[in-house]
């Protein structure tokens, strides 16, 4: 087991090393010279040979490739991302950090609205399969992944914002502005959960252990709860684990959709502004988020579940 | 096979329905009453009329014409990132999994790290790198979604790799290529549909995310999601307006998701009746 852990560790590092590499190519493939970016999105009128000769030499651009890329990556694990094109006083890190919270309040409020949805509706219609709850809810689950968020986002807003003023529209401020962005959030993950729940239970419930616990009398509910739900939760819940950096992620467009402060705000307005290095930091910090969440739940998944430790030997 | 895609009703239902749209979008200039760049400003927010059957927009604009040209890009932007995706996905995957040793190694770490980057990310970071652009949209969504196909691909090519049939046409001289166009493809070439066609939903939905994001199509030319951008500004007076727009995407991308299901059960008999 400690032997798996540390193999499945140092086969993260070079994962990381190319993710690192992938963010710091992406500011050298720009179509244009940084230099004269960096320059035009702070709207200096006149731009001369010498000034961007002198941004190249602050952006420390003349140096060889792999010599910069191995001052960036010892900067990044400083903690250091760089400047900010358009304004030179903010710093990339300090932008992220003002605008992280608001993302991961989105984020954890939505994983919430995720688990106390998702599981006991998917256990729900799994158990009274064909019945006339699982009926609805599987056309509301068909209906959710067909639907774009954004225009899911709209209508709930619409619906309790301006015909029932129940929730303010957008914006940020108490509990109550977070409510709407984080269930329009967790809708497209609930559905994909409710599917991935019920599927799973129901192929567990055909399994021989569910025929040995009937032919030994059990009750329906403790077979049901004892022994399947022990089964199928498990993988269930490392699944959910596992795409918490995709929530993150999947927060950008319903942020912009109810004027949300968080990440996928500023990296939308980043994009707009050509301010590349915060662009790079964004997709550097969840591309290492993704691959932490996943190395931390496979080895999660990997204790809490004795056959996949045999299979290892 | 293709007997028992005929003889499910559903997914003829969906055939159907997809047919006909792509027909409605290729006769838009036939079929729409109006120009749907036509404006006229003391028109606006017209109820549905005979002359406007779905009503006019914030500009005046007819909505019914603006919905069926819409279909165009929605469509036409879906089909050529699945076909990028699933050329390049195809080349790298069979590349990989026949080719085995160096290839496959430097190819699947290519794809590891493809797949440690959530899609929507990347998504923005490649549309932020090349600038804001239709183009940039399709190569973005290529860029993301190939490796999964490349993954799959790659897998089951390993798996037919010593299969008999591939062993004896290598045995009478075969050349690669032709073993790969000729005998592998056909084996892989059902779960390929039924990917393609469960993402072609994603596409779609992709493509008007980004455009109601003001990072794909823009704003003049009548997409859905740009509709919906636009419907957005006047919510709170009109809210009718994100309706035709909201909606069409919806019963387009339940079509594809249906039809993706279905082919799936009809494909793999086992699956369908659990």
């Amino acid at each position: 087991m400690r032997y798996y852990i540390i193999k499945r560790m140092l086969a993260t590092v070079p994962l990381l090393l190319g993710i690192t590499f992938l963010c710091f190519v992406f500011i050298d493939l720009i179509p244009s010279d940084p230099a004269e970016v960096v320059l035009r999105v702070r709207q200096i009128a006149i731009i001369t040979e010498a000034d961007i000769a002198q941004m190249r030499a602050d952006l420390g651009l003349d140096d060889p490739f792999f010599v910069r890329y191995f001052r960036w990556l010892g900067d990044c694990l400083q903690g250091n991302l760089g400047i900010s094109y358009v304004n030179p006083t903010r710093t990339v890190v300090g932008e992220l950090a003002r605008c992280l919270p608001a993302t991961l309040q989105l984020a954890g409020l939505s994983l919430v609205f995720v688990i106390i949805l998702s599981l006991p509706i998917g256990i729900l219609s799994a158990v009274y399969k064909d019945s006339w709850f699982d009926r609805i809810i599987r056309g509301i689950v068909f209906l959710t992944t067909a639907m774009p968020v954004y225009w899911a986002g709209l209508l709930l807003m619409w619906l309790l914002a301006i015909k029932l003023s129940l929730l303010p529209t957008s914006g940020s401020g108490g509990f109550q502005h977070l409510l709407m962005p984080a269930f329009t959030v967790s809708l497209t993950y609930i559905s994909t959960y409710i599917r991935l729940i019920r599927n799973n239970i129901l192929e567990n419930m055909k399994q021989d252990y569910v025929l040995y616990a009937n032919a030994r009398g059990l009750s329906q509910r403790s077979i049901l709860f004892n022994h399947i739900l022990k089964n199928s939760l498990q993988s269930c819940i490392t699944a959910i684990g596992m795409s918490i950096p995709q929530l993150i992620s999947g927060t950008i467009v319903v942020e912009n959709v109810f004027a949300w402060p968080g990440v996928g705000q500023l990296c939308i307005t980043s994009i707009f502004n050509r301010d590349y290095p915060i662009i790079q930091a964004y997709v550097l910090l969840v591309g290492v988020l993704f691959v932490v969440f996943n190395l931390i739940f496979d080895i999660i998944q990997m204790a809490a579940d004795p056959r996949l430790r045999k299979e290892l030997g | 096979m293709l007997k028992r895609l005929l003889h499910n009703k559903m997914a003829m239902v969906c055939v159907g329905f997809i047919l006909m749209i792509v027909l409605l979008g290729l006769l838009a200039p036939v079929l729409a009453p109006h120009d749907p760049y036509y404006n006229n400003i003391l028109n606006k927010f017209q109820a549905p009329s005979l002359e406007y059957p779905l009503g006019t927009d914030n500009l005046g604009r007819c909505v019914f014409s603006r919905m069926l040209y819409g279909v165009r890009p929605t469509l036409f932007l879906s089909f050529l990132t699945m076909a990028g995706t699933i050329g390049l996905g195809l080349l790298m995957g069979l590349l990989a999994g026949y080719l085995k040793g160096k290839v496959d190694e430097v190819i699947m770490r290519i794809i590891d790290i493809m797949l440690s980057f959530p899609s929507q990310i990347m998504v923005l970071a490649v549309i932020a790198l090349l600038g804001v652009n239709i183009q940039n949209v399709i190569i973005a969504n290529v860029f993301i979604k190939w490796a999964w196909y490349a993954r799959m691909i790659r897998t089951s090519v390993v798996q037919y790799t010593d299969s008999g049939f591939i062993l004896f046409a290598k045995s009478i001289g075969h050349n690669t290529p032709y073993i790969l166009w000729h005998h592998m493809l056909p084996c892989i070439a059902s779960e390929l549909v039924v990917l393609a066609s469960l993402d072609m939903g994603w596409a779609i939905l992709n493509i008007s995310t980004l455009s109601f994001l003001g990072l794909g199509v823009q704003a003049p030319i009548p997409e859905w999601g740009a509709m919906l951008s636009e419907a957005k500004n006047v919510m709170a007076s009109r809210p009718e307006q994100m309706l035709v727009p909201g909606v069409s995407l919806m019963l387009l991308v339940a079509a594809f998701n249906m039809l993706g299901d279905c082919l799936r059960d009809v494909m793999d008999p086992k699956e369908a009746r659990s």
